[in-house]
């Protein structure tokens, strides 16, 4: 076991974890913050995106070792008490989201494309979020989502 | 059209913020103190006899608390009908298919049950294996099953009038060979349970089933234990589709024997290779289509001759056969049908039920028959659809096919109309047909789906209305909402019945000791079926409601208006009170009163005989026309898919949300398989089994999409409701292949047409331009 | 005895603080240490059991190989530097951009924000798609070990499916590419099914210094077509110093294909890669020496 130090969602944390575990595992299970999901376990489906020093990452590739001393964002994070990000506003508003097992990871790739590009072209929000699989929606309302939380945040 | 409170406005989904906020939580999700997780170890053989499983050396490993085999299940084995059960939870004495599972360990963490897999030891003695159907149906192949020595897991032969007198009298008719492909239901969630055996004799589950109550039978008849003593506790579902999450699965019944072996709670989730390996997957068929018309272009017979890809057990497949045959009289008239089908048990992983269920096959399959002769006639493809569409019956009467399927609404003309008569049809002589080396083309395809399906056992929903003293509702029943959105249908239907805001319902997820039982989500039974029973439920709450009112207010209790959220009396509407008002009246009445209400789903079911074909199996069906415009890079293959238009006839759009959502997402997964997804399989071998290889769209992939709404308001669903789920995924492929043809001149038959596929196939007709 | 693994085997963690201390590590452990960057190709291969190690030896402690900087004569990309550090870097796109055109298509931005290009050739998978690009602008890589530091050209670099010219105790320090003069133009195509998310069918790679019709010098670079990434040097010869016209471009385009042996697998025939190869660098060479690519 080795010990890490690393914040979560603006609390600091300091874990014993195994060398070989992933971020994932110990966000999931050491932290209990399950809304980051595994889907594919090879960074192909985007279900374990969370955002490490702000950018969008796959949990499932990382090694907890190599969070150490990172700043992680996951989807518990992102709503301010009672207050939802515009974009999970827009996804509830819209209805971007069928079983919402994509939605977490989704939501933050989402958030990281728009902290970058706040207004984003259609083609560009498709390949900001290429690396998030969906199968039940066809991407029509998760791309109509995004869509709204541009509107919304430029306003 | 009756204005409604709450039917048909685009509400937020009801459980849109949990999802958002990662507060959903889903089977993996659960976990219990003391907890130990499972690992499935699996054979490396596709055929084989078991000779001897050695668990020792596993069992010996630190933290492993106890290990399994075959032989623990004590010869149980499951399967949709008495006569077809089959399938052990993990192999006995023999393994059917690569990968089957052969032992399980629990063990303090996963990684420790990872390491005890590895030392299992199973000898075993290796048998030739049979893969492909054709081959498995012929004499001397081997036999997979004792019970079945020709390999034959199901055989129909239906006959509906004189299919070869019509066929003599035809103008002409087409014989083409189809096939659809290896494809897989692709949910991002993958299958896992959390399972806690007490000793004293009860079992509790928390797993990812859109069907808990299949599960919940097939663990009471393993364990031997009553269904009073099984409680499946549903967590959130990331994605059903059918087939697996339907049934049950090697894990799902490793961790309960687990459980009790161990005493503790046992959790396992299978990564996605384990997926794509070896959970069920849509049948792939082999459709050898005869049709005959007449010089106008009239439909006169069919004969479909299907041999369909079982893999190692029976599973679902008699129903999958049947459901292959049924529609192949509608949605356009057919006077003279036959129908042999052959399901063939091969030593592939088990073939099951997915959405479109037995449609897709034969609807793509007549669908670019129709299209291919209406190429060869000189006759429209969109008039040679409205010659044939069965027209939408006058209300009070209803449509019967030659096999007895019958309907009630048919929209498929609107439907046709309306797509034709959208910019993507109706202008696509004017638009771009090439641009550099990409030909464009526009397909149109005009398909049907069964909703509110009901076959063989127990096929009632129920439901329960409970009216809090504050006014708020709770609504129980035992259908599950595996992301589809049926949740929020059923609130919806509860608030509008009710009388009651939206916002107050509050819906349970399904917990098999409080909710009633129900079949599950398949079949596009869920709005129809446990809508009706909710419809009920809430009629019978709101009686009483009505019943404390019209006490209150000394008027007959039919004066009583409940309506979105305030009740009054109809002759005096500004003397009215809120819902929780009239919630507590009724509560607080002499020493307290419990407002329940109860309804269960009764719309009446048809025989249905699977041998000769007859019967009907859908309370409703939907007609779906659809246009696809696609570009196919005539040097490459590739093709770009650039727009849908659907119009799809769902009787009425009680959550236009829902619907829209749904048949885009159907429409994209109809695409995903017509030219991305197949399992390259090579002697039970699965070649491409990650994300990576095993294709479906991403974001950047999919056309945009726009959904019409044709309302026929049925009367056998709430609120006129028909399926609104599985018809875009019967009608995409069609269309998708026949805008291909549009573009390419070239008609594919077989499933997944790929950019090689479409190389090749330009190039034996001298058309590639390389 | 089959099984799906979901977790990573058990390893040891190491952390050096400077290369040389990552070099004595690996230098004492051979095979049973690995080598981790972004670890986007090595966490999938040991979650699969494809690869083994007993430590994994995080370089990202060390400073000083993220970066993404030039000399004037040629730009150096670090081990460390991401696939999305090299696609933003001004001074990539400004004289490097078919190095850009190849980032931007790799994988997903989640895989591009801890993936790095030095890890995708040291990974050799035919079909990486900074090879190509690499290949065409003739870049060089930096290798570190006990005996000293020694440059290899990226043609000499690959030498089979996932194995190169690393020795077990090196570490791949850096990627160096000559700058190219202000007037040359390249681009990079990749040929998939979908638009995303998928290996290059084929990849093709093409940079030239051409001047009123005329090309002095022109680079093509292939993947997945060959057991390793490769150049095409007799359609090179054709088009170099020769006044370009689609007669030539298409002449060269098919000498491309006799470069190939590409294999037939589940995601290709070998027909069809060829046939590709054809197409894909027909297209390239147009855009680039007929239309002024990028």
């Amino acid at each position: 076991m080795k010990q890490i130090r690393l914040k979560v969602n603006g609390l600091s944390h300091e874990l014993e974890v195994k060398p070989w575990a992933t971020l994932l595992d110990t966000l999931r299970e050491d932290l209990g913050l399950t809304g980051t999901k595994e889907g594919c376990g090879q960074g192909e489906c985007g279900a374990c995106t969370v955002l490490m020093d702000g950018k969008p990452v796959n949990a499932c590739l990382i090694l907890a070792m190599e969070a150490q001393g990172k700043e992680i964002l996951t989807i518990e994070g992102l709503a301010q008490g009672d207050e939802l990000h515009p974009v999970q506003q827009a996804f509830v508003d819209i209805g971007g989201m069928q079983c919402g097992f994509c939605t977490p990871g989704m939501v933050l790739s989402a958030k990281a494309l728009l902290d970058e590009k706040p207004e984003p072209t259609d083609e560009e929000i498709r390949k900001g979020l290429e690396g998030n699989f969906c199968r039940c929606t066809g991407y029509t309302k998760i791309i109509e989502s995004v869509r709204a939380a541009v509107e919304r945040m430029k306003g | 059209m009756e204005e409604y409170s709450v039917i048909g406005k685009r509400l937020p989904r009801i459980d849109a913020k949990e999802k958002v906020i990662g507060q959903a939580k889903y089977a993996a999700d659960c976990s219990l103190p003391g907890m130990l997780w499972c690992k499935v170890a699996r054979a490396p053989y596709a055929h084989a006899r078991i000779l001897h499983v050695d668990t020792s050396a596993a069992l010996k490993v630190p933290g492993v608390k106890a290990v399994i085999s075959g032989k623990d299940f004590g010869g149980y084995t499951w399967g949709f009908m008495a006569t077809t059960r089959d399938e052990p939870p993990l192999a006995v004495d023999k393994v059917r298919y690569l990968y089957e599972g052969v032992a399980a360990v629990a063990a303090i963490d996963e990684e420790t049950a990872e390491e005890a897999c590895e030392l299992i030891k199973v000898e075993y003695e290796e048998l030739p294996g049979v893969f492909d159907p054709e081959e498995a149906l012929r004499e001397g192949s081997p036999v997979i099953h004792d019970y079945r020595p020709n390999n034959v897991s199901v055989e129909y032969h239906w006959s509906f009038g004189d299919v070869e007198k019509a066929f003599a009298e035809s103008y002409i008719v087409r014989e083409d060979r189809f096939e659809t492909g290896k494809v897989i239901t692709g949910f991002l969630e993958p299958p896992a349970s959390l399972a806690y055996y007490d000793p004293s004799g009860s079992i509790t589950v928390w797993p990812a089933k859109q069907s808990p109550y299949f599960h919940y039978r097939h663990l009471a008849a393993c364990f031997r234990l009553p269904l009073s003593k099984i409680r499946i506790i549903q967590p959130f579902i990331g994605g059903g589709f059918g087939g697996t999450k339907n049934d049950s699965v090697a894990g799902d019944f490793c961790v309960v024997m687990l459980s009790k072996k161990a005493g503790k709670p046992v959790k396992y989730v299978y990564p996605m290779e384990e997926v794509l390996t070896t959970c069920r997957r849509r049948h792939n068929m082999i459709i050898y289509n005869k049709m005959g018309m007449t010089k106008e272009g009239i439909l006169t017979a069919v004969e479909s001759r299907v041999i369909g890809n079982g893999g190692a057990y029976t599973a679902i497949g008699p129903l999958t056969m049947y459901l292959t045959g049924c529609a192949t009289t509608m949605p356009y008239r057919l006077p003279h049908y036959k129908y042999d089908a052959w399901r063939a048990f091969t030593n592939n992983p088990v073939s099951a039920a997915m959405r479109g269920h037995g449609f897709t096959h034969t609807r793509f399959a007549c669908d670019i028959q129709m299209g291919m002769l209406a190429e060869e006639l000189g006759i429209d493809p969109v008039e040679i659809k409205m010659r044939n569409a069965i027209d939408n019956p006058k209300r009070g009467e209803e449509y019967r096919t030659i096999n007895g399927i019958s309907f009630k609404t048919c929209g498929l003309k609107e439907a046709l109309k309306s797509v034709a008569g959208e910019r993507l049809w109706a202008d696509k002589d004017r638009m771009e047909k090439e641009k550099g080396p990409i030909s464009y083309g526009v397909g149109i395809s005009g398909t049907t789906y069964q909703g509110g399906a009901r076959q063989l056992g127990h096929q009632s929903c129920g439901a329960m209305v409970r009216i809090c003293e504050d006014g708020t509702v709770n609504l129980i029943t035992g259908a599950t909402d595996c992301g589809q959105g049926s949740d929020t249908v059923l609130a919806m239907i509860a608030a509008e019945e009710l009388g009651a805001r939206y916002e107050d319902i509050s819906i349970k997820r399904v917990d098999s000791a409080y909710t009633p039982v129900d079949p599950g989500s398949y079949g596009s039974r869920v709005t129809l079926l446990a809508g009706q029973a909710t419809q009920l439920a809430a009629r019978d709450a709101k009686k009483q409601l009505m019943q404390a009112a019209a006490s209150a207010w000394g008027v007959a209790p039919d004066e009583v208006e409940i309506k979105s959220g305030f009740a009054y009396p109809k002759s005096k509407p500004d003397k009215r009170i809120s819902f929780e008002k009239l919630a507590k009246i009724a509560c607080y009445e002499g020493s307290g009163a419990v407002i329940l209400g109860r309804g269960h789903s009764s719309y009446g079911l048809e025989e249905i005989d699977f041998n000769t074909g007859t019967g009907n199996g859908g309370t409703s069906y939907s007609f779906t026309a659809q246009t696809v415009r696609l570009g196919v890079d005539m040097e490459t293959g590739k093709v770009d898919v650039t727009d849908f238009t659907i119009a799809h006839d769902g009787g009425m759009p009680l959550h236009p949300v829902s619907v829209e959502s749904q048949n885009e997402g159907g429409a994209v997964q109809g695409q995903s398989q017509a030219m991305y997804e197949q399992f390259i399989m090579e002697k039970g071998f699965t070649h491409n089994r990650t994300l990576l290889d095993y294709k479906m769209p991403r974001s950047t992939d999919v056309p945009d999409i726009k959904v019409i709404d044709i309302i026929t308001d049925d009367p056998d669903g709430p609120f006129g409701a028909k399926e609104a789920s599985e018809g875009s995924i019967v009608s995409t492929p069609p269309a998708l292949v026949d805008a291909i043809h549009a573009a390419t001149g070239v008609w594919f038959k077989e499933l997944p047409v790929t950019p090689e596929k479409i190389v090749r196939a330009l190039k034996e007709k001298g058309k590639w331009p390389g | 005895m089959p099984l799906f693994y979901r977790r990573l085997p058990r390893f040891e963690y190491v952390s050096p603080g400077t290369v040389d201390e990552a070099i004595a590590f690996i230098s004492g452990h051979g095979e049973d240490a690995k080598l981790l960057a972004g670890g986007t190709d090595l966490v999938p291969q040991l979650k699969g059991r494809e690869v083994k190690a007993r430590y994994v030896v995080d370089l990202k402690a060390i400073p000083g190989l993220d970066a993404v900087s030039s000399n004037g004569t040629s730009v150096t990309i670090g081990a460390l530097a991401t696939i999305s550090t090299i696609a933003r870097s001004p001074l990539v796109n400004e004289r490097l951009p078919l190095l850009v055109q190849a980032a931007s298509v790799m994988a997903s931005p989640q895989v591009r924000n801890r993936g790095t290009f030095v890890g995708n050739i040291c990974s050799a998978v035919p079909s990486a798609d900074s090879a190509p690009g690499l290949l065409a602008l003739e870049a060089r890589v930096h290798l570190l070990g006990p005996g000293g530091e020694r440059i290899v050209a990226i043609d000499r670099f690959f030498t089979g499916p996932r194995t190169t010219v690393v020795a077990r105790d090196e570490v791949a320090l850096a990627i160096e590419v000559p700058l190219p003069p202000a007037v040359s133009r390249g681009v990079y195509l990749k040929l998939s099914p979908r638009h995303s998310m998928d290996l290059a069918v084929v990849g093709v790679a093409v940079h030239a210094v051409c001047d009123n019709g005329v090309c002095t010098r022109v680079r093509i670079g292939l993947g997945a077509v060959a057991p390793t990434p490769v150049r095409a040097p007799v359609a090179e010869s054709l088009l170099e110093g020769r006044a370009i016209t689609p007669e030539l471009v298409d002449e060269a385009a098919r000498h491309s294909v006799t470069q190939c042996s590409p294999i037939d697998d589940h995601r290709a025939s070998q027909e069809y890669r060829c046939d590709m190869v054809y197409v894909m660098t027909r297209r390239a060479l147009t855009q680039v020496l007929l239309e002024g690519g990028k």
